[in-house]
């Protein structure tokens, strides 16, 4: 199969799930939420140890894998909580998705990486945007809070 | 008063978070690829997800949200998104980096449309340019 057709399965799932994690917190926990998000993943172990092993990875590797995915599970949680309080699908998926702005500064940082001029440009619309994203009205705000309060 | 103000809607404070997470989930990913395929990452990412939901478990003492329509979201989700990098991955096979993924970044659009479509939500002007120029920065942010 051509890859475009993989890359458009990716847009496709990944851009539906934002609506099922939305559909998802209106009516469970954020916590809930995690709990079964993960069973989701761990359903699709099976499968995807048959194409691959984890055998001659080092323990370095192995421990930051697993942090990783530890770390995302609570980032799967954070963005649940945030539209469980609320957050429009529409202004949180877009806003969470420029994690790799954060992604940058750390491995500037820690790799001593340093952005290229079309990353800074890309860095900088990402702030611009994502400070726009988040102009909520203080009504809608109100709203949203008052909503959570209740819950 | 106006210290009110300015404090952030609990929501936002919860977004930034989530970008903190998996910003710091990118930059380990970006550390263990060295070594790893994305697939043997993909296996990691989920056994270590599992603490996690086992702690959200544990605290709430086991009382776990029974809406199974709520539940069926969650289980949706999961997949989804395990299916959707599964996706990615194959495309990498066939195709740079460089291309697939600046090309799968743009999936919050979709997530955007549907958002309207179904759930009726309505951003304001101001929100509607954070979107495009939000858009614009991941696809040159992923290249």
């Amino acid at each position: 199969m051509h890859w475009t057709i993989y890359a458009g399965v990716a847009i496709l799932l990944w851009g539906i799930n934002g609506l099922f994690m939305k559909l998802g917190t209106n009516r469970v926990s954020a916590r809930s939420m995690v709990i079964w998000v993960t069973v989701g993943f761990v359903v699709l172990l099976p499968w995807m140890w048959k194409l691959t092993s984890l055998a001659g990875l080092s323990t370095k590797v192995l421990m930051v894998g697993l942090i990783a995915g530890a770390v995302n599970g609570l980032g799967n949680w954070a963005v649940f909580a945030c539209l469980e309080r609320g957050a429009k699908a529409s202004v949180a998926i877009p806003l969470t998705a420029l994690y790799p702005l954060c992604t940058i500064a750390l491995a500037m940082v820690f790799l001593r990486e340093r952005p290229t001029g079309l990353q800074w440009i890309g860095i900088a619309l990402a702030v611009a945007g994502g400070a726009m994203l988040s102009r909520e009205s203080e009504q809608a705000t109100a709203q949203q809070e008052q909503a959570s309060c209740v819950r | 008063m106006q210290s009110e103000k300015a404090r952030l809607p609990i929501w936002l404070r919860y977004a930034l978070l989530c970008v903190f997470c998996w910003g710091l989930w990118g930059f380990l990913s970006k550390v263990g690829s060295a070594a790893a395929s994305p697939l043997q990452m993909q296996i990691l990412f989920t056994l270590g997800m599992l603490p996690v939901a086992i702690g959200m478990l544990l605290h709430m003492r086991g009382k776990l949200d029974r809406d199974r329509i709520g539940i069926s979201y969650g289980l949706l989700s999961g997949v989804a998104t395990g299916l959707g990098t599964l996706g990615y991955f194959a495309a990498l096979r066939q195709q740079d980096a460089s291309v697939v993924t600046p090309l799968t970044a743009v999936f919050p659009i979709l997530t955007v449309a549907l958002a309207f479509a179904v759930l009726r939500e309505r951003l304001n002007k101001v929100q509607m340019g954070g979107m495009f120029l939000a858009l614009a920065s991941i696809v040159i942010l992923s290249i």
